[in-house]
């Protein structure tokens, strides 16, 4: 057999596994994507809401009414709506919010820049703690460095993240005065001032991940320890650093992915409060906002563009996990 | 069970503050020194003897407002248990016995519906049935049955290939003697488990959407809306913002607690529910919600 | 004599936690191309020697007397890296459940090279040639295939011949077999044990097999060391411990095995009795 040969066929065999990998992900959502749709379409009729309420208030005469309904296009039967609808969500367009006329998708994108800055570094400063206290508490099980970090994970795990914002800017904002204490700056207007405006948030979006994600790797690698693999590898000779790099974490960090991969609708659901407590205009800000004017359209777009954040984010994890540990690919 | 679950420190301790909480949610409104929606000209007050937590920014007694907002919060904690016990538990028992293509559906629903960003789904919904904390809580409550749907389904699993069953029917035990003796006693650790931190998912929820406003008209008081009242005035009362924090945490900590405490005092039967990787994951998503 | 791959003097182990000795004093030698056997019980403290010779002790257990000398060195105060640097070059072994011993998300080959990489400073095109030479060496009949599987598509045997290349890669003095044949099939254990036999002939590797089986000990060890709660009740030949056990207990060993078939073994061992016997007249 050709090392050439070889060579392709472990390659197609790995493109095959993604494949396949990334088609069962996607396959799950889409029947919950059609179902969520479909339910707040036909809740939207069932409700009578209808843009005529937020713009002529109370002042509504059945005729204007009707007019502005027909305007909409909602006095087209139920399906047409939905077919329609639908057809142009798959084309990238959200249709027209109902509060003010304005492009849905062009609204959700802007938001979504501000609260995926936010949510991106919340990440990363979730992955760098995370992993960081977890390794630490592992490497140093059963010791009072390990006692102090798992007691002081518990502790911040039953903190709402909005609370920590809250804490955050009486401390850091209001107190102190070092960083911003609300509001957003886009980075073309300089990156310092960008970092400042989504560093305190980010921090208070952080703090369930770190948590989880340090309970979740010191209970992995604990566990990746006590195998008679790591035995194996010790009488095989290998040195304590590859052995833990090569052989436990490798293991070990299953649990933590898979949370870090649960972890990312909570920041989507914890962008809604933070930006509420800093002030930001983005994706949280806009479904609330939204919501409370009963913005149809908009709300729709909202989840929309949530399911499809959450796939996303879902099918790079499994990937990670199968690329790591491709006997789990295979349910074994 | 609770006499053991009372002889554990944790246990007694999550006990104590639940049933604060539920006596503040019952009598709250009669214990109110003051009415909660009453304003004063004595605005933004310190901590003094008409007014132990001071007064807010419309000069309305702080304390009040508490003991008045935890009914909200209790009823929404409740709201999200039920209605999660509710829609998880039936199908979750159904997909053992209904055959293949129904576990499938039901299995993959619940994977993704756990999935879902359940905050602005519940957000979401108070747009389309009308801006209520019930029409919310029963939204997050589907969104987080899978957790009694995974939990119902492994305990009828683990049930109905058991061979101590078996071997009591054959030793001509009454349906109800198993169902008491060896149904209940493996399904109800797990389902108390699960509820005690669906509580704690409700409580955050209710404050975040309170917080933010949803689901309430503005007089009322609510533990969230006073939070997002006191943001407003950090410079004046810096401090403000400890209590209602403090009950919302001591509450969502009460419940994690209780549920550690139940799975302790019940052995196998609630640790195998956690030994479920994902589902404890996204538990300990939920005990922190938001 | 200073040629011994190991000796051991009258080592005791100690728990920490129930403050008590486990093992109390064991002492033996062993010289390039001979075979010990240590029989006992579970909980005798075979296991516990092996792992004080492989430095590898859980915690709360501590080597508290005697002396492990390794290839004339003594083990007492090795550090961490030094131990590292013994295990594979100059001691490997082989437990029982072969599979848990080896990677489960690391393909076989690239568990066998990193061995060898690190161990030896090879390349990775040398490495590779190595590992599937290991492969070979070890009787695996599709080396190719083996190298590119994952351990759970092996079977028990073959995890066993795995872990084996794995344990002789770096060429050590010594290999420690801990109840290496106890969870196979009878005939995969006769191989198994067939291909022990044939890498310390070929490589004059010495050999410590530990089991509770006689049946084992008795077709391929030159001595035996039998051992029950910590203490060793009686050691010598291996042919003469079997036909002329002066401790209670080997006796018993013996007699239960009796029905399992030792006959096969003894006799297997007769020419070696006779051997010895001519010299003892």
């Amino acid at each position: 057999m050709s090392g050439a040969g070889l060579g392709t066929a472990r390659l197609r065999r790995a493109a095959a596994r993604t494949a396949s990998v990334a088609a069962r992900s996607i396959a799950i959502f889409v029947p919950v994507f059609l179902v969520a749709t479909f339910v707040t379409f036909a809740l939207r009729s069932l409700s009578g809401l209808s843009p005529a309420h937020l713009q002529l208030g109370e002042s509504a005469t059945p005729e204007s009414l009707a007019r502005i309904e027909h305007e909409w296009g909602l006095d087209r039967p139920f399906l047409t709506q939905y077919l329609d609808w639908f057809g142009k969500v798959l084309s990238g367009d959200l249709g027209t919010s109902w509060y003010n006329g304005a492009d849905i998708s062009r609204l959700l994108t802007e938001g979504a820049v501000i609260s995926l800055s936010v949510a991106g570094l919340a990440l990363l400063i979730g992955v760098v703690f995370g992993f960081g206290f977890g390794i630490l508490a592992a490497l140093r099980r059963t010791t009072w460095v390990d006692r102090v970090i798992t007691g002081a994970m518990t502790f911040i795990s039953v903190m709402p993240s909005f609370v920590v914002g809250i804490a955050l800017v009486a401390v850091f904002a209001v107190s102190l005065d070092w960083l911003p204490s609300a509001g957003w700056v886009p980075a073309e207007r300089g990156f310092g001032l960008w970092l400042a405006h989504i560093t305190l948030p980010a921090i208070a979006l952080s703090f369930d991940t770190v948590s989880d994600v340090a309970r979740q790797l010191r209970a992995g690698l604990v566990a990746a320890y006590r195998e008679n693999y790591v035995t194996g590898a010790l009488v095989r000779g290998l040195g304590p650093r590859r052995i833990f790099f090569r052989h436990v974490l490798r293991n070990g960090i299953g649990p933590a992915l898979t949370v870090l991969g649960l972890k990312f609708p909570n920041l989507l659901g914890g962008a809604v409060v933070t930006e509420a407590v800093f002030g930001m205009p983005g994706f949280g800000q806009f479904a609330a906002a939204s919501a409370q004017r009963g913005d149809v359209p908009a709300v729709q777009g909202v989840l929309v563009v949530s399911i499809v954040l959450v796939v996303v984010f879902n099918l790079l994890v499994n990937l990670i996990l199968a690329r790591l540990t491709p006997a789990s690919a295979r349910g074994v | 069970m609770v006499r053991r679950l009372l002889a554990l420190t944790s246990g007694r301790i999550a006990a104590v503050i639940l049933a604060l909480i539920a006596l503040l949610a019952l009598l709250g409104p009669l214990l109110s020194p003051q009415d909660p929606l009453a304003g004063s000209a004595d605005i933004l007050a310190d901590p003094g003897p008409h007014h132990w937590l001071g007064t807010d920014y419309l000069g309305r007694d702080v304390l009040s407002r508490l003991l008045a907002g935890s009914r909200l919060s209790v009823l929404g904690a409740l709201q999200v248990t039920v209605m999660a016990l509710l829609v998880g538990v039936i199908p979750g028992i159904l997909s053992v016995y209904l055959g293949r293509a129904f576990e499938w559906v039901t299995l993959r629903l619940a994977d993704t519906l756990i999935a879902l960003p359940f905050l602005v789904f519940a957000v979401a919904v108070t747009a389309l049935l009308g801006n209520g904390i019930p029409q919310a809580m029963l939204t997050v409550g589907i969104m987080v049955s899978p957790l009694f749907f995974r939990v119902s389904r492994a305990a009828t699993l683990s049930v109905a290939r058991s061979q101590y069953v078996e071997a009591a029917i054959i030793a001509g035990a009454s349906v109800g003697w198993i169902v008491r003796r060896h149904v209940w006693t493996k399904v109800l650790p797990p389902i108390a488990i699960a509820l005690a931190h669906t509580a704690g998912v409700g409580f955050v929820v209710v404050s975040s959407l309170t917080f933010l406003g949803i689901g309430v008209r503005p007089p009322a008081p609510t533990w969230g809306g006073i939070l997002a009242s006191d943001l407003g005035f950090l410079s004046y009362r810096p401090w403000a913002p400890l209590l209602p924090t403090a009950l919302i945490m001591a509450t969502v900590w009460a419940c994690n607690l209780l549920a550690d405490a139940i799975r302790d005092v019940s052995g196998e039967a609630g640790r195998a529910l956690l030994d479920n990787r994902k589902l404890r994951g996204r538990l300990a998503v939920a005990g922190r919600g938001a | 004599m200073s040629d011994a791959a190991l000796r051991l003097t009258d080592v005791r182990i100690h728990d920490a936690v129930g403050d008590r000795d486990i093992v109390h004093g064991v002492s033996f030698e062993l010289t390039p191309g001979k075979v010990v056997g240590i029989v006992g019980e579970s909980g005798s403290g075979k296991t516990l020697t092996c792992r004080a010779v492989l430095g590898i002790l859980p915690r709360h257990f501590s080597v508290t007397g005697g002396t492990i000398e390794l290839a004339g060195r003594d083990t007492s105060g090795l550090t961490q890296r030094e131990w590292t640097g013994l295990r594979g070059t100059t001691v490997g072994a082989v437990f029982q459940d072969p599979a848990s011993y080896l990677n489960p998300s690391i393909r076989i080959g690239a568990q066998l090279a990193e061995v060898v990489r690190v161990k030896k400073g090879l390349t990775r095109r040398e490495a590779r040639r190595r590992a599937l030479d290991l492969l070979s060496s070890v009787r695996l009949r599709e080396p190719d295939l083996v190298y590119r599987q994952y351990p759970h598509e092996l079977s028990g045997g073959m995890l066993q011949r795995v872990l084996i290349a794995a344990a002789i890669a770096a060429d050590p003095q010594l290999l420690i077999a801990d109840e290496a044949t106890t969870a196979l099939d009878v005939t995969v254990q006769a191989e198994i044990l067939d291909l022990l036999t044939e890498l310390r002939e070929r490589t004059g590797m010495a050999l410590i097999v530990v089991s509770h089986d006689l049946a084992v000990v008795a077709q391929l060890c030159d001595e035996v060391l039998v051992m029950r709660d910590g203490i060793v009740v009686e050691q010598g030949p291996t042919a003469r411990v079997l036909y002329d056990p002066r401790h209670d207990y080997t006796r018993l060993l013996i007699a239960e095995h009796e029905q399992y078939g030792l006959d096969r073994f003894r006799d297997a061992a007769e020419p070696a009795l006779s051997k010895e016997l001519d010299h003892v007249g």
